[in-house]
Formats: structure tokens, C-alpha cells, sequence
């Protein structure tokens, strides 16, 4: 026989499975019963709880969590509902937080990126050193390079076209940001131009998204006052 | 009826990837519908040699693991439309990928393309098994020198044992001037070691080099190396070719041509 009632730890808190067609008050005692069991274990935890199995009204949801809290000493902190919709709804919410969160902080690497390495930010990531060919930066946040920008780079990667990629030499292979990719032009140039390219000053430049294309120019006031 | 042709070596270094980008480049200009294949995860140069390393968004370990579809994957050739290039993955490594995986693959491929090649990773580890899991056909690269050779013979050995039965043998990076001087071995001391037929004898030439850092195969064009290419190409397909006399460049009268061609 199946136990009429089931508890289940998620990342929030617990999980409540009620059996769907027992008598409350009795479910109720069987509630009471496993959480007194199960007392020592969750002994003065907080967390949230949420119900399966059984569609219950508000009231009997309070009754459920008296119960707990009169019986025991586990704080619960609040109902969740457990329903796809909402749970779609505090996902998206989680990640506008995160969105923000990206733009505001940022993290610091030193060192050479080189080909085949990967550096994968939920922030804003400062680098100092460069970024080879074959190499890759992604960050939630923007990139900046103090340093050679000569591979990959991926910034806004939760889609943020406002997401910018600086770099004191640029010169990458690809750079994304948000959904828009923008690739390095085909370079069929002899030995010397190559040469007079090498020579010429190389100076800080920017790469961000305008009219669904990627712009590459160098930094100067007015540019940094639209970013 | 696609046929696949993987192209390796055993030793590194001899033009396995630059052989791959010329012969296929070659071939689409004879109008065959062509994708090269880098099976060198982790270390991928096939891109950069065709000068298209720009244009990768999806590699062949994400067509492999479901992350995209085949056609997203395939980057078409900047001057050859019946081209395409599959590129490596180069934050992964060999384990990325099963022989068996590899065949569900190139059989997919098959229906798209006249030819399949695949540039295989030098070493006969997993690398190499996964590069001619689904061969027909083998060319076995090698330059005139006595390490090379022993790698190679060790390659044609294993393509045997895993019955890739069409092999053939590409003689690369050979210089006249030293064969002249009985500093190196010359194509026939190599065919009497390796036993296989020779597709192609390949010179040492400038050009390539800057070909290769260009990222523009030079094959069909002047120089004796992208003749050779070239050739091969034509052999590939079955036609009778006769060998580049490779010591045409040496002589007096072309020295002078030469010079007279630069100014």
C-alpha cells in the first residue's frame, strides 16, 4: 500500500504528496504524523512547501501548514504552487534578475586565452591578456579585453543586444552579441600589405550591435555616451 | 554513387590538411559536389587552410551530439558554391566522437555529395579510427623521408586491417634538386618501399606555403605543386595522367623564364 502521505525535497523546500482520496481530517493526522517523524530531521529548518496529488482550497492549505508549524519546530516560509505555468513565470523572472545582474558585475581574468580554451561569465568579464585564434570569451554581461582581441567573442549571451566587446587591439574572427554574429572579412592580402597592416597604430576599439548589425569602431566619447 | 576518401599519413606534418584542401578544392573545379570533413578535433586546421575560419558557428561535434542539423554545420566554400567544408570542433578532443558515429555521419553525406574527404589527425589513436570508420578509399600521404615512410607503412597496414582496400600513395614535399644530389630518396626507392600505387607526386614549393597562410588552395594554378594537385584530381577520377616531369623548373631556360616572369 502506497503511504497516503509523501515527502519530497526539491531545490526550494519540500514537495507534500497527498493521496487524493482520503478523508482530510485523517490526512491531516497523517501529515501531522510524518512530519513528527521526520522531526529531527528538518529540526528548526525554514523552507518553502508546495502540494501534489490532491486539489486542496486555500483553507485546507492553511490547515495543512498549522499543522506542521504547531506540531514541529519547521518554519514554513511560503506556499508554492505546483504548476508549470508558474513555475515558467519565476523561471523567467530568476533570469531577468540574473540579466540585470550580468550588467552590473563583473569578474576579472589574467592570463592568455589561447586556442581550444574557453571562458564561459555569468557577469561582465574584464580580461587582461589576450584571446587568441580559436580561442572563446562568453559572458552574460559585456566583454572587455585589455589585451589583443583575436578569436572569439560572445557577449550578451542570454540575448542582450545591448551587451558591448572592447578590446585594446581588435582583430577577431567572430564576434556575437545577443543573436547578432558578425565575422572578420576575408583576408586575401598579399605578404607586404600584411605587413603595412601590422605596422600601422593599432588602437582601442568597441564592437556593438546597431540596426541588427555588428559595428566595430573605435572608443571615443561620443560612442561611449551612446553605449 | 558518393565515394569517401579519407586522407592520412600516420606522421605529422607531411600535408595531410593542405593535400585535403587542394585535392577537394580540385575536384570542385572538375564540377563534382565536394565536402571536406576535418576529423582533427581539438587540433582543426582544415578552416584556416581553406580561409574559412570565420564562418564556423556549428562543428562536427555538435551535428554529432544533436546541438544542430547538418546543413547549419556545413560552411559553403567562399569560391566553389558545389564545395563544403564540416569544421572540427577545437574545444573538445578525439573521445568527442565514435567510429560508429562517424559512419551515421558520412552516410548521411553520401546523398548530397559526389565526394566525401576527410582529413584525418596524425597518430593512429582514436583520431585516426574515427577518420576512416566510413572510408572507401584511402590516400596515404608522405614525404621522402625515412620516419615518414615508416609511419606510412605502418598506416597502409592498419587501413588493410580495417579494410579500407583501395589505397593509394601521394608522395609529397619533394625536392629535385636534392634527389639529383642523392641526398633524398626519389618516388621509385619510396613505391619500392610502401608497395602501393601512386596517385601523385607532389613538389616542394614556395607557393604553398603562402597558399596555406592565405587560406586559398592554389591547385590549378601554374606553379608545378598546383599542377600536381591538380593531377592527382584527375586521377581520382579515374583518367590516365601521365607524372609531372618535376625537374622542368631546374633548367637554365626556366630559371631565365622565371626571372623574366617576376619583373
Amino acid at each position: 500500500m502506497s503511504k497516503p502521505v509523501v515527502l519530497k525535497s526539491n531545490k526550494y523546500g519540500i514537495n507534500l504528496i497527498l493521496d487524493a482520496s482520503m478523508d482530510f481530517e485523517k490526512l491531516l493526522k497523517c501529515v501531522m504524523d510524518r512530519f513528527k517523524e521526520a522531526e529531527g530531521f528538518f529540526k528548526n529548518a525554514k523552507m518553502a512547501i508546495s502540494f501534489e496529488g490532491r486539489e486542496l482550497t486555500q483553507e485546507e492549505e492553511f490547515r495543512i501548514v498549522e499543522t506542521i508549524t504547531d506540531n514541529t519546530d519547521i518554519n514554513i516560509i511560503c506556499i508554492l504552487d505546483n504548476d508549470a505555468l508558474k513555475e515558467e513565470l519565476i523561471r523567467q523572472k530568476i533570469e531577468q534578475f540574473e540579466e540585470e545582474q550580468a550588467g552590473k558585475t563583473g569578474e576579472f581574468y589574467k592570463g592568455t586565452l589561447r586556442s581550444g580554451q574557453v571562458l564561459d561569465c555569468e557577469s561582465s568579464i574584464i580580461i587582461l591578456g589576450d584571446i587568441n585564434p580559436g580561442a572563446k570569451v562568453i559572458s552574460k554581461g559585456n566583454i572587455v579585453i585589455l589585451g589583443a582581441l583575436k578569436g572569439n567573442a560572445y557577449a550578451g549571451a542570454n540575448g542582450n543586444e545591448q551587451a558591448f566587446v572592447a578590446a585594446l587591439e581588435m582583430d577577431p574572427i567572430q564576434v556575437k552579441i545577443g543573436d547578432v554574429i558578425g565575422r572578420s572579412a576575408d583576408k586575401a592580402q598579399s605578404g607586404k600589405k600584411r605587413k603595412k597592416r601590422q605596422q600601422a597604430l593599432v588602437e582601442p576599439q568597441v564592437a556593438i550591435v546597431k540596426d541588427g548589425n555588428i559595428y566595430i569602431e573605435p572608443i571615443t566619447k561620443g560612442l561611449l555616451n551612446n553605449i | 554513387m558518393s565515394e569517401v576518401i579519407v586522407i592520412t599519413s600516420g606522421k605529422g606534418g607531411v600535408g595531410k590538411t593542405t593535400t585535403t584542401a587542394n585535392v577537394g578544392t580540385g575536384l570542385a573545379q572538375l564540377d563534382k559536389k565536394v565536402v571536406l570533413i576535418d576529423t582533427d578535433i581539438g587540433l582543426r586546421n582544415l578552416d584556416v587552410v581553406m580561409g574559412l575560419e570565420n564562418r564556423i558557428v556549428y562543428n562536427l561535434v555538435d551535428v554529432v551530439e544533436g546541438n544542430c542539423r547538418m546543413k547549419q554545420a556545413l560552411i559553403k566554400d567562399k569560391r566553389y558554391p558545389n564545395l563544403s567544408l564540416l569544421p572540427s570542433a577545437q574545444t573538445r578532443d578525439k573521445t568527442a566522437v565514435s567510429p560508429e558515429q562517424m559512419v551515421k555521419l558520412i552516410d548521411e553525406l553520401r546523398e548530397d555529395f559526389d565526394y566525401i574527404l576527410l582529413d584525418c589527425p596524425a597518430g593512429i589513436e582514436q583520431g585516426f579510427k574515427n577518420a576512416i570508420a566510413g572510408a572507401d578509399r584511402a590516400l596515404v600521404v608522405t614525404t621522402p623521408e625515412v620516419s615518414a615512410i615508416r609511419d606510412a607503412d605502418r598506416i597502409i597496414g592498419l587501413l588493410g586491417a580495417n579494410d579500407v582496400k583501395n589505397v593509394e600513395l601521394i608522395v609529397n614535399r619533394l625536392r629535385m634538386d636534392m634527389v639529383k644530389r642523392g641526398d633524398m630518396m626519389n618516388i621509385n626507392d619510396v613505391t619500392d618501399i610502401l608497395a602501393i600505387e601512386l596517385i601523385g607526386a607532389v613538389p616542394d614549393d614556395e607557393q604553398i606555403v603562402i597558399s596555406t597562410n592565405q587560406g586559398e588552395p592554389l591547385v590549378g594554378s601554374d606553379c608545378l605543386a598546383g599542377q600536381a594537385y591538380a593531377n592527382i584530381c584527375h586521377r581520382l577520377l579515374g583518367e590516365k595522367v601521365p607524372f609531372l616531369d618535376l625537374e622542368v623548373k631546374s633548367s637554365v631556360w626556366n630559371k631565365l623564364k622565371e626571372l623574366f616572369k617576376k619583373n
